[in-house]
């Protein structure tokens, strides 16, 4: 049998498509819980953001409204959780997941209208250089903006958080928002600003799911990725880089799994849906078993609320 | 320059409880000053008002004559207050470098020749590149006033600084605090240990409840005078009767060996010891020598062989602590807040906890609450615990009262035995005394109790046979009468 390289090189772009959302949806979070917020509503920003970037495509005829819109609905509904995890001091769990209940309900009341509207087709980029190199150029070039962005941004959050003054405060908030106020950062406002960054990635990755990845609504289309992302934020050990690492695992098991079934393996179906989860988890927590190095980047303060007493 | 700090009439009222009332002070540079008072004086919380953390509800803080606006810790800074806090505020799992960066407007290079030169000049040696974690209290302390050092500070506050420190460390601070003040920072040691007072400072001001009590020159003052003062009344000072004991014997050790798996503990060697009724075995050591392994195989945290421990001639190694109560033995931890209670639990509640079988507390798996009220009102009424609401969550105790509350529940059951280690760390003077004349009240009623404890003044005063355990192994057991202090030093640091 001959492989077809270039046949390898799209079942890799594939899997790094299908990787994207998980990627900037868990960057997104990282950040937010390396500032000490548990923010459990990742999926239901990520499908406000899907809904948002959909509706707004279809009503502007503007992809670059529609993709900033989607953050800005991010935004908006983490501010939500923003004002009431940090202003009004509630608990991060029960909003958070207040927050994905809301967002999965409102989407499918605005997504209505939009139900059986077809996508707009995306722009790409380096299409040219699709055939110049065997195997490389597919995976190399092709694909959107947001493609790109998603697959450099491990790599900055890294930087941003190690060798940045701002990366260090967040940190530094995370690890115990009692010395960081009396050390006269302002907790709150740090903590904001996190959580709407989150808010924004999570808009980013919804709407990459609803304009670029499979462009159409379809109600509930983020099918759960939001809690892999979560998941990834845990199981990576806050580490940028082992996302990447474990957002890869997922997609490629997800797409493999597709192409087992259509081959015909004799392996129960509901074995090999389960099958990226589990080996997901798995992987990470092998390669993150270094319990001092977890001791160091998990953010001591997470999900607890900070009540600056007078 | 010389420096002119000046307190004015500060007042600060939280609910039901007046921390500062209407207090005044002075403070000139070139001299070390002591703000001593008991726990809850409301020493920090002046401390926290000249560091910009509490915002005082009345009076005015003058800095050369200039009036200070402290609305936040980063006023304070700016006005070249620097503040090092009884609990560290620093960050864990940041760097040391990390740390003393966040709040820096220097470049990195700057930051790093300054923080080279203040170590090298005061003969710091802390590693940079490490997380804060991994380093000891001691170095820790040192990180938090290089931190105040870089900004070249005119006041330099320390709160407690000596309660995380071992004697070693506690020496090398105060020849570092003397040399600050000799270079014209202004010091302000709060304590409540009046030994560090008479050693560190040229004057002291006492506060009690509140209030401002007296001002004075040290050589004007003694031990003794102090804390009188400091207490409001004359203390008594405690003796123990030395009486012939009974010569029952209570309970026997005999080849009690402890393996631990964790790296970070320590293993205990061929203990053995006995003890009989109406006496008091204290156990000396610098902490970390296996103190909390002993404590917790003697109270059965940890089981051991079941002949290993001869209790009122039942052999008990094998059972739980609440099987050991049973059998009347009564347990005081090290961490009162960690082991001995639970913060977030009602004081009764935290009563009921260590009596859950020999007692009528439970019917029929329901808790009986009026009968735990009634017994939690009991103990607060006995053993002096300062509170009348036996609902408030025990976190709100001050250290005192959680440890006569502890105490107390583990005495109001009349055991044979008392086991307690550190009963009197971080607690002041009025709350040791107390501790120490119920120990001795215990002893008198022929009960037993095996004191562990890293104060050695303590154990002389308490303790009719005293051994000293150093890397799991005990010394023989000694006649108190017969050990002074140096002995134990020695025998602490492994000589003989």
């Amino acid at each position: 049998m001959i492989v077809d390289v270039n046949f390898v090189g799209l079942i890799i772009a594939s899997i790094m498509a299908s990787a994207v959302p998980l990627i900037l949806a868990s960057c997104g979070e990282l950040i937010t819980e390396r500032s000490g917020v548990l923010n459990l509503g990742v999926e239901g920003m990520m499908i406000i953001g899907a809904i948002s970037g959909f509706a707004l495509m279809t009503v502007t005829g503007s992809l670059i409204i529609a993709v900033f819109g989607a953050m800005l609905a991010g935004v908006l509904i983490s501010t939500i959780f923003a004002f009431l995890t940090q202003t009004l001091i509630t608990n991060h769990v029960a909003t958070g997941l207040a927050l994905t209940i809301f967002g999965i309900g409102i989407s499918a009341m605005i997504g209505k209208n939009f139900v059986g509207i077809p996508g707009k087709e995306f722009p790409v980029l380096f299409e040219g250089l699709k055939d110049t190199i065997p195997l490389l150029s597919p995976i190399l070039f092709g694909h959107s903006i947001v493609f790109y962005f998603a697959f450099a941004l491990p790599f900055i959050t890294s930087y941003f958080l190690k060798k940045t003054k701002i990366g260090l405060i967040v940190r530094a908030v995370g690890d115990s928002p009692e010395s960081a106020s009396n050390q006269g950062i302002n907790v709150r406002f740090v903590r904001y600003a996190c959580i709407l960054y989150g808010g924004a990635m999570c808009g980013l990755a919804g709407a990459y799911l609803s304009m670029i990845y499979t462009p159409q609504w379809i109600e509930n289309m983020t099918g759960g990725r939001g809690w892999i992302a979560l998941a990834l934020v845990v199981f990576s050990t806050w580490n940028p880089i082992k996302i990447l690492i474990g957002a890869m695992i997922f997609g490629g098991l997800t797409i493999i799994q597709f192409h087992m079934q259509a081959i015909g393996v004799r392996i129960p179906v509901q074995f090999l849906t389960a099958l990226p989860y589990i080996v997901t988890i798995i992987v990470l927590v092998v390669i993150s078993r270094d319990s001092r190095k977890i001791r160091l980047s998990t953010p001591s303060s997470l999900g607890k609320s900070f009540h600056k007493d007078n | 320059m010389n420096t002119n700090l000046k307190i004015s009439n500060v007042t600060k009222i939280y609910p039901g409880c007046v921390a500062n009332d209407d207090v005044s002070l002075e403070f000139n540079s070139g001299k070390i000053y002591a703000l001593l008072g008991e726990n809850g004086a409301g020493k920090s919380t002046l401390v926290k008002i000249l560091s910009g953390v509490v915002i005082p509800d009345e009076g005015k803080i003058y800095l050369n004559k200039n009036i200070l606006e402290l609305n936040s810790p980063s006023d304070a800074k700016k006005n070249d207050i620097g503040m090092v806090f009884q609990h560290f505020n620093l960050f864990e799992t940041l760097s040391v470098f990390e740390n003393l960066i966040i709040d820096s407007d220097e470049q990195r290079e700057n930051l790093k020749e300054k923080i080279d030169t203040i170590m090298k000049k005061y003969n710091f040696s802390v590693d940079l590149d490490v997380p804060v974690l991994n380093l000891s209290a001691g170095q820790k302390q040192k990180v938090e006033i290089i931190r105040c050092l870089i900004r070249s500070p005119k006041v330099l506050i320390m709160d407690e600084p000596t309660s995380v420190l071992t004697e070693q460390e506690t020496s090398e601070l105060f020849l570092s605090l003397k040399k600050f003040s000799e270079e014209g920072i202004l010091i302000i040691y709060i304590t409540h240990k009046l030994k560090e007072v008479m050693q560190l400072c040229d004057e002291v001001a006492v506060m009690r409840r509140g209030k401002l009590v007296s001002v004075s020159q040290i050589n004007n003052e003694n031990i003794e005078s102090l804390a009188n003062k400091m207490v409001g009344q004359d203390l008594k000072t405690i003796k123990k009767k030395k009486e012939n004991t009974s010569s029952e014997q209570l309970i026997k050790i005999t080849n009690l060996n402890f393996t631990s798996e964790d790296p970070f503990e320590t293993n205990l060697v061929d203990i053995n010891f006995s003890l009989n009724r109406g006496e008091c075995l204290g156990i000396a050591g610098i902490s970390g020598n296996g103190q909390s392994e002993l404590f917790q195989v003697l109270s059965g945290e940890i089981i051991s062989n079941k002949n290993s421990i001869e209790f009122n001639k039942n052999f008990i190694g094998n059972l739980n602590p609440q099987e050991r109560r049973e059998y009347l033995m009564a347990f005081s931890p090290e961490d009162r807040l960690e082991q001995a209670a639970i913060p977030q639990m009602a004081i009764f509640e935290n009563v009921a906890l260590n009596n859950f079988k020999s007692s009528n507390f439970f019917n029929n798996g329901l808790i009986n609450e009026s009968k735990i009220k009634e017994h939690s009102k009991k103990i607060i009424s006995e053993f002096n615990v300062n509170t009348n609401n036996i609902d408030l969550k025990s976190q709100f105790l001050s250290g005192g009262n959680l440890q006569k509350l502890i105490i107390g529940r583990e005495l109001i059951t009349s055991p044979d035995l008392l086991i307690c280690f550190n009963p009197t760390w971080g607690l002041d003077v009025g709350a040791i005394n107390y501790i120490h004349e119920t120990l001795i009240k215990i002893n008198e009623q022929n009960k037993s109790i095996i004191l562990i404890s890293t104060d050695t003044d303590e154990l002389l005063k308490l303790s009719d046979k005293i051994s000293v355990i150093h890397r799991g192994k005990l010394s023989k057991i000694m006649n108190a009468e017969d050990v002074t202090s140096e002995k134990l030093g020695i025998l602490m640091g492994g000589g003989n």
